[in-house]
C-alpha cells in the first residue's frame, strides 16, 4: 500500500501521551477556552463554527497509564484544583508523617565504597543509641527542606490520571483516545504539522498483512508532545532537531514498584512517607507510601550510574522489601499491583527544544523532573499548565503557533516560572554520583543547602559507557574462569546469568511466599495484565545484529521489567515478546553497547507500540 | 408451600441424558428439603420412555409437551413449552438442566410466567424452609448464595453438580400439555447439527480427564525451534488414546491472530478460563500453561489436578495443582503415549 | 433486505477480566472492591456482537447499528473512547451500576425500554444483538428477557456465525454441547442473537470512526438516563478458597513421570 492511501484528518491541536503534563495542559486549556459568559475564546480553523478540535492520543489501553510513587507537594496541581479533596481521587491521601532512612546492608552483598563500609561499622557500633538502631537501619533525625513533601499528597498516578481524564472529557472540549500509539511527528520543511499514528494490521516487523491499516496522519496547527522520556514522538523530534547545545539525556533510572495490601500487623499510618537509601545497593533509592485502605505503594529506583552490569530491577525490589527495616511492616502483605517505568534523571540538562514551528514539548520528556527534590509529577503538570496559558494567549491574540510565538508565549513563561527556577537549582545536584555514592550524596546535600550555588562536578557520558564488562566488575571477587563456567552453565540451562552472579556474590535467595514474594513472571500476572492488541509491529528493535552477537553482558534482558526481552536460544540478538512489554523503556538505556553509526545512542530502538497498561493503580 | 416442577428434555429416542437425570436428582433433593412435592415436565418429540424411566423418582405428576414441533431445540416452541409445563404444574419453582437447549429458553420462560430466574446454579439447599441457591459470578471467580421471594423462580442447574438419578424405571402416567405459541408461530427451522468427526472430536464433556494445552507448546523449545506440528501430533495422539477432552488457554488461541504457528484443530470452543469454558471433569492435566486462566478459572470445577511445566516456580500451578511435574512436556507426553500402548 | 437492518447491540461494561476481583458489601448491596478504580472494557462477548453488527451493517446497505450500554456514566465515557474507534454506531447510554450482582430482569427491562424509545424503530427490520453471557453476572438471561419484552421470539444463543442468504433468510450457527453447532434458519427479522466469539477479529482502532462516533457519543452520555437496579437477597458472596498442597516432582526421569501420569489417568 502506498502513502497516497494513508488517510489524513485535520484537527486544531493534536496531543500525544496522556500523563500528568497533558492533564495539566488539557485541564487548563479546556477551562480557558470558555469565557465567563459561556462564549468560546476561539473557534476551530478546521471546522469553522465549532470549538477548536483538540485531540489527544494515548498509547495505553486506558487513561490510567502511569507508574510513580507518587508523593508530591502538588503545588501546581492544587493551584489548578484549589478545592482539591483527596477523597475525590481513589488512593489519594495527605502526607501525614515523613521519614528518611539509611539502610545498612544486613547481607553483606552490596558493593560499598571503603569509606561507606567504615561509616556502616561506626553506625552499627553506635546502633542502640541511634533511632531505629540495631535494625540495620538509621532514621535521619532531620529531613532537609528540599526533600520534604509536607504539606503534600500521596496518590496513585494511574488513578489520578483517570480522574483528570474523566473531567477533561466531561467538558466535551477535548477528546482523549486511548489505545492509539503515535509513531512520530510529521515534519515538513522543518515545521511540525501533526503526527502519524502507528500502522495497524502489520506483522512483527511492520510488514502489511491482510488487515493492514496505515497509521493515519493527524494534521494540526499545534502538536503537543507529552509522551514521556521513552515516547517515540518526543525522541524522534530529539533525533530530527537535536538537543540544544550542551544538553544531554544521559542519566536515567528504572523505577519499579508494587502496590501492596498491608498485613493487619502493620501499624504505619495513612499518609506515611518513607524514603530510603543505602540498600540493596548504596545508590538504589527506595520508597514506601501508605495510601488509604491499608495499602502501600513501594518501590526502588535503579539508576544508570549504578555500575553493576549484573543488575535486575525485580530482584533488587525483592531485596528491598525483605530488608528487616521494611519487612517487619510488610511480612504477610499481598501484592496487588506491580509496575515499572524509566525516569529521565537528566532534569533540566536533558531539556529538549521546548517549542518550534507547530509544536511544543511538555512533561518529563521536556526535562521537567527535579533531580534534587526527586519530584516529577507536579512539575510535569506545571509544564502543561504553562503551555496551556501560552496557547490561550495566542488564541486570544489570534496568532499562529510559530516558533517565535510559542517561544514568547510558552518558553518565556516557563523560564520565568518557579518550575524552571527550581530546575536550575537542581540541575547539577546529582553530578557527584558519577564519582561514587558518597560523593553523590555529598553533592546533593551541597546543592540542596546552597540552593544550587555550589555543586560537586561529575563526568557526563552515555549510560552504556558507564557499564564495565561482567569480568571487569567482578574482578577480585569472582575469577574470570568461574564467570565463564557460570555463563556456559546458564546458557545451557536457559537460566539467568545475572541471578547466578548475584547468588555467587552473596545475595540471598528470595523465599517465595506466594503473596508478596513471588517469581518475576508471577508478579507480571498477579500485579496486573500483560497483553497488547494484535496487529502492531514490535516496538523494541535491536539495531545492529553484530553488536548483539558480540555482547555478553546483555543487561537488556535482565533489566527488562516485563521479561519481554529474553535470551535467544540461537544466541546473539535477544528475542522480544511485544505482549509482555510494559513500555518501561529500560532497554533504551540498559543496553551496554553503542550503535555503530551513532555512538551516543545504544543499540536498542524503542518505537511506537500499543498496550503496556499493566495496572490502573500504579 | 412450594410446588416444584423439573423440566427435562428428551433425546431423539425419548430417553433422558445425564444432565436431565441430574436435574431430577436436584428436584428430588430440594423437594425433600422443603417437604414439597415435585412434578416432572417433559419436553421433546417423544416423551414416554423418559417419563417411564422416572416413574419411581417420587414425582407427584408427569406433564409433557411432545410432538414433531418439539423435536427441535428452538426458542419459540421451547419457551412456550416450558411456560405451559410450569403453568400446568402450578409451579412456584421451575428447575431444569443448563443444557444448551434449556439454557436458551428458561430465562425467557421466567419472563412469560412473570417470575424471576437464576442460571447455572451449582448447588441448591433448603435453609429454614426456604430454597437457597449457589451460583458463580464474574466468570467463576466468586460464588454467592442467594434466595428470592418472587415466584415462580426458574433455575437452571449446571451439569455435573448432582449425581444423576438412577432409580428403577416403570410406567408413568403422563398428562399432555399444549403450549400456546406466540403469534407468527415458529419461523425458525433447525436444519442440522454439525459435529466434529473422528479425530476432530476433541471436546468431550463426559470425559474423565480434561487435557489443557498451554501456549508453551508453540513456543521455541530448547533446540531453538518451535515444533507446533509435533505438538499437534502428540496432543491429538494422546486425546485419541485417553479419550480426554481438550481445553486450551486464551493465549494459545490468540496466537492465531498474531500469525504464529498454531494448532489447526483449536477453536474458541476449546478455550477454558475467563472468556472460555469452565468444564467439569474428575481429573485435569495442564501442560505448558503459565497463567491464571487455565489454572485458576479454567480449573475451577476440575477434581484432581496435575500439571507439566518447565518452570518450578510457576505460581499458578503451585497451590492450584495437586502435583506439578517440572519437565519437558514434549518428552513426557511422548512417553505417556508410548506407555498407553 | 432493501431498507437494511436496524441492529441494536446490547453491551454493558465489565472490569477487565485480568484484574484481581474481590466482592465487597456496601450500602448499595454487593459490588466489587475498588469497582470504579478498575479498568473497564466492553463486555467481551458483547464486543464480538458489536463487531459482527458493524460488519453486517456494512454488507447490508441501509443498515444502522445502535449500541445500548448501561454503566456508571464516567466509566461508560472511558470505555466508549476505545470502543468508539472500532465500529460505527449510535450510542444509547443508561446510567446505572455495571456490576454482576444486579438483577438481570431489571437490566433487561431498562434495555428494552431504551430500545423501544429509539426513534423510527421498525421491528420488522430489527436484529437484537448481545453477548450470550456477560463476564460479570454470566447468567445468559438478559438478552432472552430483552427479546421477550420486545416480542422477539426467534432467539439464538452462543452464536458464532450469522449469514444472510438469498431472500433475506438468516442462517445461524449456535454452540451446543460437545463442540458441536446447531444450524438454524429464520426467515428474517425480528430476531435475537446472543453472540459467543463470532468469527471476526477485533477491528483495528480507526481514528476517523472514533471522531464520527464521538459527535453522538458525548450527547448520548449527557442524556444518559439513570436506572435503579435491585439485587437478589444474597446470603453471602465469597471468593473460593481452594489452595492445594502441591507436590513438586523435579529432577525425575521422563519415564518415571510418564508412568506416574499414566497410572493416575487409569486409576
Amino acid at each position: 500500500m502506498t502513502d497516497t492511501e494513508r488517510a489524513s484528518m485535520d484537527a486544531d491541536i493534536v496531543c500525544v501521551g496522556f500523563g500528568p503534563a497533558m492533564g495539566g495542559f488539557l485541564t487548563t486549556l479546556t477551562r480557558g477556552l470558555v469565557a465567563e459568559d459561556g462564549s468560546l475564546l476561539a473557534e476551530s480553523k478546521v471546522m469553522p463554527g465549532a470549538p477548536p478540535q483538540i485531540i489527544c492520543y494515548e498509547r495505553a489501553d486506558d487513561t490510567c497509564f502511569g507508574v510513580s510513587g507518587v508523593v508530591s507537594r502538588a503545588r501546581a496541581i492544587t493551584a489548578s484544583f484549589p478545592d482539591f479533596d483527596p477523597a475525590q481521587v481513589p488512593m489519594a491521601a495527605k502526607v501525614a508523617q515523613e521519614k528518611v532512612v539509611y539502610l545498612l546492608d544486613p547481607r553483606g552483598a552490596s558493593r560499598r565504597q571503603g569509606v561507606l563500609r567504615f561509616k556502616d561499622t561506626l553506625l552499627r557500633a553506635a546502633g542502640p543509641l541511634l533511632p531505629a538502631g540495631g535494625e540495620d537501619a538509621v532514621e535521619l533525625p532531620y529531613i532537609p527542606p528540599f526533600l520534604r513533601k509536607e504539606p503534600g499528597y500521596v496518590f496513585s498516578i494511574g488513578q489520578f490520571n483517570q480522574w483528570v481524564g474523566a473531567q477533561v472529557m466531561g467538558t466535551g472540549l477535548a477528546q482523549i483516545w486511548p489505545a492509539m500509539p503515535a509513531a512520530g511527528a510529521l515534519i515538513e520543511d522543518g515545521k511540525v504539522v501533526g503526527v502519524r499514528l502507528a500502522d495497524q494490521g502489520v506483522d512483527k516487523k511492520g510488514n502489511p498483512e491482510a488487515a493492514y491499516m496505515p497509521g493515519m496522519d493527524i494534521k494540526a496547527a499545534l502538536t503537543v508532545v507529552g509522551d514521556g522520556p521513552a515516547g517515540p514522538v518526543g525522541r524522534g523530534l530529539d533525533q530530527a532537531l537535536g538537543l540544544p547545545p550542551g544538553n544531554f539525556q544521559y542519566d536515567w533510572a528504572l523505577g519499579m514498584k508494587m502496590v501492596v495490601d498491608l498485613p493487619s500487623s502493620c501499624d504505619l499510618p495513612e499518609g506515611f512517607v518513607l524514603h530510603t537509601f543505602g540498600y540493596p545497593e548504596p545508590d538504589i533509592f527506595g520508597f514506601l507510601y501508605v495510601l488509604p485502605g491499608r495499602v502501600a505503594s513501594l518501590g526502588v529506583f535503579v539508576p544508570s550510574w549504578l555500575r553493576a552490569p549484573a543488575r535486575t530491577g525485580y530482584r533488587y525490589l525483592q531485596h528491598f522489601i525483605t530488608h528487616p527495616y521494611l519487612y517487619k511492616h510488610l511480612k504477610g502483605g499481598r501484592m496487588r499491583s506491580w509496575g515499572a517505568k524509566s525516569l529521565l534523571e537528566a532534569g533540566r540538562r536533558g531539556e529538549p527544544r521546548l517549542a518550534g514551528d507547530g509544536f511544543a514539548r511538555i512533561g518529563e520528556g521536556s526535562g521537567t523532573t527535579n533531580v534534587l527534590t526527586g519530584s516529577g509529577v507536579d512539575e510535569a503538570w506545571a509544564s502543561g499548565v504553562l503551555l496551556a496559558e501560552g496557547v490561550l494567549e495566542l488564541y486570544k491574540a489570534d496568532k499562529p503557533f510559530t516558533k517565535e510565538n510559542l517561544d514568547a508565549a510558552y518558553v518565556a513563561r516557563r523560564r520565568a516560572s518557579t518550575l524552571d527556577q527550581e530546575a536550575r537549582v537542581a540541575e547539577k545536584a546529582r553530578d557527584g554520583f558519577s564519582q561514587g555514592f558518597v560523593q553523590g550524596l555529598a553533592g546533593m546535600t551541597l546543592t540542596g543547602f546552597t540552593k544550587g550555588k555550589y555543586n560537586l562536578s561529575g563526568r557526563h557520558r552515555p549510560p552504556h559507557e558507564n557499564v564495565p564488562s561482567i569480568e571487569e566488575y567482578y574482578a577480585g571477587m569472582i575469577p574470570a574462569e568461574e564467570i565463564k563456567a557460570v555463563r556456559a552453565r546458564c546458557e545451557a540451562a536457559g537460566e539467568s546469568l545475572h541471578d547466578a552472579l548475584m547468588d555467587r556474590a552473596g545475595w540471598p535467595k528470595i523465599e517465595y511466599d506466594g503473596q508478596l514474594l513471588v517469581s518475576h513472571q508471577d508478579a507480571l500476572l498477579l500485579g496486573g495484565k500483560v497483553q497488547a492488541a494484535p496487529g502492531y509491529a514490535d516496538h523494541v528493535a535491536f539495531v545492529d545484529r553484530d553488536t548483539c552477537n558480540n555482547c555478553n553482558t546483555k543487561i537488556c534482558i535482565e533489566m527488562c521489567s516485563g521479561q519481554a526481552i529474553t535470551t535467544n536460544p540461537e544466541g546473539g540478538v535477544p528475542l522480544f515478546d511485544r505482549e509482555k512489554c510494559v513500555h518501561c523503556g529500560a532497554c533504551i538505556w540498559n543496553c551496554s553497547k553503542p550503535r555503530p553509526r551513532d555512538r551516543n545512542r545504544s543499540n536498542v530502538d524503542f518505537n511506537a507500540g500499543a498496550g503496556g497498561l499493566h495496572s490502573a493503580e500504579n | 408451600m412450594e410446588t416444584i416442577v423439573c423440566i427435562v428434555q428428551t433425546e431423539g429416542d425419548g430417553s433422558l441424558a445425564k444432565a436431565a437425570l441430574e436435574a431430577v436428582a436436584c428436584a428430588k433433593e430440594l423437594a425433600a428439603g422443603l417437604t414439597a412435592q415435585f412434578a416432572v415436565g417433559l419436553l421433546g418429540e417423544t416423551v414416554q420412555p423418559g417419563a417411564d424411566a422416572l416413574a419411581n423418582c417420587g414425582a407427584s405428576a408427569f406433564f409433557a409437551v411432545s410432538g414433531a414441533a418439539f423435536a427441535q431445540a428452538r426458542y419459540a416452541t421451547d419457551a412456550a413449552a416450558v411456560t405451559a409445563l410450569a403453568k400446568a404444574a402450578g409451579a412456584t419453582i421451575v428447575l431444569g438442566a443448563a443444557t444448551s437447549r434449556l439454557a436458551r429458553v428458561m430465562p425467557g420462560a421466567a419472563t412469560r410466567l412473570g417470575g424471576v430466574s437464576d442460571a447455572s446454579v451449582t448447588a441448591v439447599a433448603a435453609a429454614g424452609g426456604k430454597p437457597v441457591v449457589t451460583r458463580w459470578y464474574y466468570r467463576q471467580r466468586m460464588f454467592a448464595e442467594l434466595t428470592r421471594d418472587a415466584r415462580p423462580w426458574v433455575v437452571t442447574i449446571a451439569p455435573g453438580c448432582f449425581a444423576a438419578y438412577a432409580g428403577a424405571g416403570g410406567s408413568a402416567a403422563v398428562t399432555g400439555v399444549t403450549p400456546e405459541l406466540a403469534a407468527g408461530g415458529a419461523r425458525t427451522t433447525v436444519t442440522r447439527i454439525i459435529s466434529p468427526s473422528g479425530e476432530q472430536q476433541t471436546i468431550r464433556p463426559d470425559a474423565k480427564l480434561l487435557f489443557v494445552a498451554g501456549a508453551g507448546w508453540t513456543k521455541k523449545q530448547s533446540d531453538g525451534a518451535a515444533h507446533a506440528g509435533e505438538a499437534e501430533k502428540l496432543i491429538l495422539n494422546f486425546l485419541n488414546k485417553s479419550k480426554a477432552s481438550l481445553g486450551t488457554s486464551k493465549s494459545l488461541i490468540d496466537l492465531s491472530g498474531e500469525g504464529q504457528q498454531v494448532m489447526s484443530f483449536l477453536t474458541h470452543m476449546h478455550q477454558v478460563g475467563q472468556t472460555g469454558a469452565t468444564p467439569r471433569h474428575p481429573k485435569g492435566l495442564a501442560t505448558c500453561c503459565h497463567g491464571e486462566e487455565p489454572h485458576v478459572v479454567g480449573w475451577r470445577f476440575i477434581g484432581e489436578r496435575r500439571a507439566v511445566n518447565l518452570d518450578a516456580n510457576c505460581g499458578w500451578a503451585q497451590g492450584k495443582a495437586d502435583v506439578l511435574y517440572v519437565a519437558d512436556a514434549f518428552k513426557v507426553m511422548a512417553k505417556v503415549i508410548e506407555l498407553m500402548g | 433486505m432493501s431498507d437494511g437492518y436496524q441492529i441494536v447491540v446490547c453491551g454493558g461494561i465489565v472490569p477487565d477480566p485480568l484484574q484481581t476481583l474481590e466482592p465487597v458489601h456496601g450500602p448499595a448491596g454487593w459490588g466489587l472492591k475498588n469497582e470504579l478504580m478498575l479498568p473497564a472494557i466492553l463486555d467481551p462477548w458483547s464486543g464480538h456482537a458489536l463487531y459482527e453488527a458493524a460488519n453486517l451493517a456494512k454488507a447490508a446497505a441501509g443498515s444502522k447499528v445502535w449500541l445500548v450500554s448501561m454503566g456508571p456514566k464516567a466509566k461508560l465515557q472511558q470505555v466508549m473512547m476505545t470502543v468508539a474507534q472500532k465500529a460505527a454506531f449510535e450510542l444509547i447510554a443508561l446510567d446505572a451500576p455495571a456490576g454482576g450482582f444486579t438483577e438481570a430482569g431489571d437490566v433487561a427491562a431498562a434495555l428494552a425500554e431504551a430500545i423501544e424509545a429509539i426513534p423510527g424503530l421498525d421491528k420488522s427490520r430489527l436484529l437484537l444483538f448481545g453477548g450470550w453471557q456477560s463476564a460479570s453476572r454470566g447468567a445468559g438471561a438478559t438478552m432472552q428477557i430483552v427479546g421477550e419484552k420486545l416480542g422477539v421470539v426467534d432467539q439464538f444463543q452462543g452464536v458464532d456465525k450469522l449469514t444472510i442468504e438469498d431472500g433475506g433468510v438468516l442462517r445461524v450457527l449456535e454452540r451446543v454441547e460437545g463442540g458441536s453447532y446447531q444450524e438454524s434458519t429464520v426467515s428474517g427479522p425480528p430476531a435475537l442473537f446472543g453472540w459467543a466469539t463470532g468469527e471476526l477479529p477485533e477491528p483495528p482502532n480507526n481514528p476517523q470512526v472514533g471522531m464520527a462516533n464521538m459527535r453522538l457519543v458525548m450527547p448520548a452520555l449527557q442524556k444518559a438516563k439513570p436506572v435503579q437496579l435491585a439485587q437478589p437477597a444474597f446470603g453471602s458472596v465469597q471468593l473460593p478458597c481452594q489452595k492445594r498442597e502441591t507436590r513438586i516432582v523435579k529432577d525425575t526421569p521422563v519415564e518415571a513421570i510418564a508412568r506416574e501420569i499414566v497410572d493416575w489417568i487409569n486409576a
